[in-house]
Order: C-alpha cells, then sequence, then structure tokens
C-alpha cells in the first residue's frame, strides 16, 4: 500500500481543482485505496496546508505562506493571537481536505485517515535557518534570540497542528497520520542527543506527546510517519513513547532491524525506496522487486507486523509518471498474497 | 597553523569565539589569506572529515560554517581591499519552482568554508538567472539543488539554458539535493552530483582541478 493519493489525483482530467474540492478529492482518495486494495482512505500528502493556515492568521496572503519565514521575536500578545486553538481554517486546500473526510467517512465504507505535518518539522518551515537554531539550542545556546524564535515558532505550530488535527476528527477522521520529516538527524545532531541535550525531547517528542493525547482522547488512532534519516533511540522514542498503531519510516532503516526497538502492537509501515522510483536507471523495476521480496521475507522471518509500502509519498513526476506507476505496481504484485 | 585558538572554534562551531580569535590574529599581525588557508581551510577539512565519519552532523557542519563566516566577515573587506581573492568561484542555487534551501545553504556555507569564492543566487532560480551570474561573474563550477522530485527537470532545462547560451563549456555544473542521484547527474548531463555537503568541497576541488 503505497502513500499514492497524489499519483491518482494526476489522472484527473484537471488535478489542481480536484485538488481544492472537497468531494472531487475524496472520490481521488477512495479511488486511490480501492486501486492498492487497502481498507484505508491515506489523505493527499500536502504538508502545506497548516503552514498556509497559521499564516493565514498572521496576515499573510497564501501565495506569500511558501517563502515566508518570522525573523524577529513575536510579541506575546502576537504569540498568543497566533496560538488560538479555536481559530477557523481557512484555506481551500484544508478546506477540501476535511470536506473530502466527511465524504469518505459517508459514502464508503473505508477508514477515512487525517494528516497533518508534525509541530518540529512545521516549525523548521517558519524560520530561514532552522538548522542553525536548533544546532544552537542543542549545545546549551538557549539565550540566542534565534533559539528563542524558534521556541515561539513551535508553539506557534504545536497550536497549527492541533487546530488541524481537530478539525479533522470533527469531520470524520478515525485515523491521524502525523508527519514528521524533519524530526532526524539532517536537524537534530546525535552528537548532541548522546552528550545529554535535552534539544530531541524539547522540540519533537513534548509536543508530540501533548497532540499524542488529544488523540487518545478524541479516540483516533496516530500513524507517525518520519522518512528521514534516524538513529535507533528516535525510532525506539516514537515507537514506544508515542506508541502509534502504524509506524511509518524511510528506505534509510532496516525495518527487520528496527522491529527489536518497536513493540509488538506497532505495526511497521514501509519502506520501499520510492524517492528514487523516478529514475529507471537508479532504480529499474527488477531492483524494485528484488527489495520488496528482501523486505518480506526478513520481515517475515522476525515476525513483527509490517505493511509493504513506500518510505513516504509518492509523487507524481512529469515525464516520469510511466515509470513511476510501473514500479508501484511491481511492488503491489510481489507483495500480493498468493 | 597560524592561530590554535581560530582553528578550535571553527571545530567547534563556536562562531563568537572564531570572531575573538580572528580580531587577536590580525592584530599579532597575521595575513587574512594565511589564515584562510592554513588555519581556516584545514579546520574545515576536519569538520568534513568527522562528518564522513560519523562523529560530526549536519548540525555540527552548519555551526562550524556559521563560525567560519563570522571569521570571514573580519577578513573579506581585508582581502578586497589587498586584492586577494579565492582561485575559484562558484555559483550556488536551488532551482526554479523549488524553495527549499537548507541544503543548498549548508553546501554553500561549506564550499566557502573551503575557500571557494560563492555566489548564492537563493532559492526558485530560473534558468535565466543562472545564464544571467555565469556570464557576468564567470565561475568555474555552478551547483544546482533541488529537494523536490518535482523540481528536478528544472536542473536539466539549466544546463541547457547554459547550453544554448554558449556558456555551457566554460562551468562545471554540479547537482545535489535529496531525490537527487548520480544516474540522475549523468542522464541531464551534469558533471557531477553529491550527496552531502561535505563531500561537495571535494568534489568542486575535484571537477576544477580536472579541468
Amino acid at each position: 500500500m503505497p502513500i499514492g493519493t497524489d499519483l491518482l489525483l494526476h489522472e484527473e482530467p484537471e488535478p489542481e481543482v480536484a485538488r481544492k474540492h472537497g468531494p472531487a478529492l475524496g472520490r481521488v482518495i477512495e479511488r486511490a485505496a480501492r486501486r492498492w486494495g487497502t481498507p484505508l482512505a491515506m489523505p493527499l500528502m500536502d504538508l502545506r496546508l497548516e503552514k498556509i493556515d497559521l499564516l493565514t492568521l498572521a496576515g499573510i496572503p497564501e501565495h506569500e505562506a511558501d517563502g515566508f519565514h518570522f525573523d524577529t521575536a513575536i510579541a506575546p500578545s502576537a504569540l498568543a493571537a497566533l496560538c488560538r486553538y479555536d481559530a477557523p481554517l481557512f484555506r481551500a486546500g484544508s478546506l477540501a481536505r476535511n470536506e473530502a473526510l466527511t465524504w469518505i467517512d459517508t459514502r464508503t465504507n473505508l477508514i477515512p485517515v487525517g494528516m497533518t505535518i508534525g509541530p518540529f518539522s512545521l516549525m523548521t518551515r517558519l524560520l530561514a535557518d532552522p538548522i542553525g537554531a536548533v544546532a544552537l539550542a542543542g549545545s546549551g545556546m538557549t539565550g540566542e534570540d534565534s533559539v528563542h524564535l524558534a521556541q515561539q515558532c513551535l508553539q506557534m505550530a504545536e497550536a497549527a497542528v492541533l487546530r488541524s488535527m481537530r478539525s479533522q476528527v470533527e469531520h470524520g477522521a478515525r485515523a491521524m497520520m502525523i508527519c514528521e520529516p524533519a524530526a532526524c538527524t539532517a536537524f537534530l545532531s546525535p552528537r548532541q542527543i548522546r552528550a545529554g541535550s535535552p534539544v530531541f525531547e524539547q522540540f519533537v517528542m513534548e509536543p508530540n506527546l501533548r497532540l499524542k493525547r488529544f488523540l487518545d482522547h478524541a479516540g483516533c488512532d496516530l500513524i507517525f510517519h518520519n522518512c528521514g534519516e534516524l538513529i535507533d533511540s528516535m525510532v525506539e522514542d516514537f515507537a514506544q513513547r508515542l506508541h502509534p498503531v502504524i509506524l511509518s519510516l524511510g528506505s534509510s532503516r532496516r525495518l527487520w532491524e528496527d522491529a527489536r526497538l518497536v513493540p509488538e502492537d506497532v505495526v511497521l509501515y514501509g519502506n520501499l525506496p520510492t524517492k528514487s522510483f523516478y529514475s529507471d536507471g537508479a532504480m529499474p523495476v527488477e531492483e524494485v522487486m528484488r527489495r520488496t521480496e528482501e523486505l518480506i521475507a526478513n520481515m517475515r522471518a522476525c515476525g513483527h507486523p509490517h505493511i509493504v509500502g513506500s518510505e513516504c509519498d509518492v509523487l507524481f513526476v512529469p515525464g516520469a509518471a510511466d515509470a513511476i506507476r510501473a514500479k508501484v505496481e511491481a511492488m503491489m504484485q510481489v507483495a500480493a498474497p498468493a | 597553523m597560524v592561530s590554535k585558538d581560530l582553528y578550535d572554534a571553527v571545530l567547534n562551531g563556536e562562531a563568537q569565539k572564531a570572531t575573538a580569535a580572528t580580531k587577536q590574529a590580525l592584530e599579532a599581525g597575521a595575513a587574512p589569506m594565511q589564515l584562510i588557508s592554513d588555519t581556516m581551510i584545514p579546520a574545515m577539512a576536519e569538520v568534513g572529515r568527522l562528518y564522513e565519519s560519523g562523529e560530526y552532523f549536519v548540525p555540527e557542519l552548519l555551526l562550524a560554517g556559521r563560525a567560519m563566516k563570522s571569521a570571514m566577515e573580519l577578513l573579506r573587506p581585508l582581502l578586497a581591499a589587498s586584492g586577494d581573492r579565492p582561485n575559484t568561484r562558484v555559483v550556488i542555487g536551488t532551482v526554479k519552482g523549488d524553495l527549499h534551501d537548507i541544503g543548498k545553504n549548508l553546501v554553500a556555507s561549506m564550499l566557502e568554508g573551503g575557500g571557494f569564492e560563492v555566489i548564492d543566487l537563493g532559492a526558485d532560480v530560473a534558468p535565466e538567472r543562472f545564464v544571467a551570474a555565469v556570464a557576468e561573474r564567470q565561475p568555474q563550477v555552478v551547483c544546482l539543488s533541488s529537494l523536490l522530485t518535482v523540481t528536478m527537470p528544472c536542473m536539466k532545462t539549466t544546463i541547457e539554458a547554459l547550453t544554448v547560451a554558449g556558456l555551457r563549456n566554460q562551468v562545471k555544473v554540479l547537482i545535489g539535493g535529496a531525490p537527487v542521484t548520480s544516474q540522475y547527474a549523468k542522464e541531464i548531463g551534469a558533471d557531477g552530483y553529491t550527496d552531502n555537503a561535505s563531500g561537495a568541497v571535494g568534489l568542486v576541488r575535484s571537477v576544477v582541478s580536472a579541468a
């Protein structure tokens, strides 16, 4: 089961229209679930939506959202306004996502799955130099202006993610995928973590644990996704402390080795290297099939519950869409029950 | 080594100490170019070695780059006044349609730390801007960054634009970014590829020396 709604969206005659129309998006999500024989209606992975909604609250128009970064400390009153938990969602993408959830929930027998960017990953998109700020925090230089701003952005990010999750639950989501691709060794130094820095705890685990508590209270399951480069202690924390129903990891991990870090009741998902499916040179179909067979065999041997899938979203790429689709089909063919 | 304090400050990613050590070294009569070549470049080379060996990670690279940059802020005006300049000029940018710049910034930082002159065009850079920068600044190397598979084709169109402009043979084009592979580099006619910021320094050196 790939996270592949984007591929099917681009089979629509007008993908960009469907993207912003709830029922049309719902139909695409349903088609993706039926195409790959899964009860999970996996949404379109659009990790820009929470930033767009947050910046709308700040008066920044949508077309400026992608490139906007906070660069000075935010006044307490402004911060409070941006951390409102009750603000409505404004933008077309978020509204369509909610409508699609309702469509799936009321018109199909599929499990509606919501999705949001994680608070740490959203924080990194609110800053021009997130690695620098987090690195300074990790080295103990917590008095630096950039660290203070990062902490403020993390507060805003957590609030934005909570608003998004609450809204999606209200529209029928019964599972929520939190995507934290930035919570990895590119942004968080294992050297600092091993030296005892609380940076991973403060910037990643604490906000995500709070969000998990909300989901538990709302009766909504957590699917936790992180396709970045990780160290074992990160996998352990995600699996054991967040305790998602499904843990989705990137292709840098060997899931059959990670199984020892993951409780028996957490399903491992992934992790074929779909980011390189666009290239027949780098990843021919035969190699996809070989890796799928190897993954299945190793996971069977270790006995841990596993869903064969993609390491992340499988994006439509102009000029490579057929190559990508062929490899997804090959992966599914190998994984099909005999 | 001209200044152990500066070497250690860069190695440990301590920007304020790097600034202080640079001031001290200059006051003691050290020549700016010598500080770069005998202290800062070796420090960044050691940073790169520690990264390759898995002891340092991206945050350490970035902090070291910032320390190097803070020292360079003192040295750059002195170099300009004396007419000294790095031998190799690199133009770098994230391609059109892609706003991700963290990786590109890290590479730019490492390249500057490696003693190269870096002209950073930023993110979402159209092929025409790369062409204009090459025509005007005459770099030896152009580095293209892309973090998304959907924007990777812009690397190819940028190379094609350089060819159409008659500038392709004047530069080496290197590419990098999360979805990029060496195979893709060959397919689009790039001269090289790296999958990490630290490797970019060695790659630039090797393509320039082979030219």
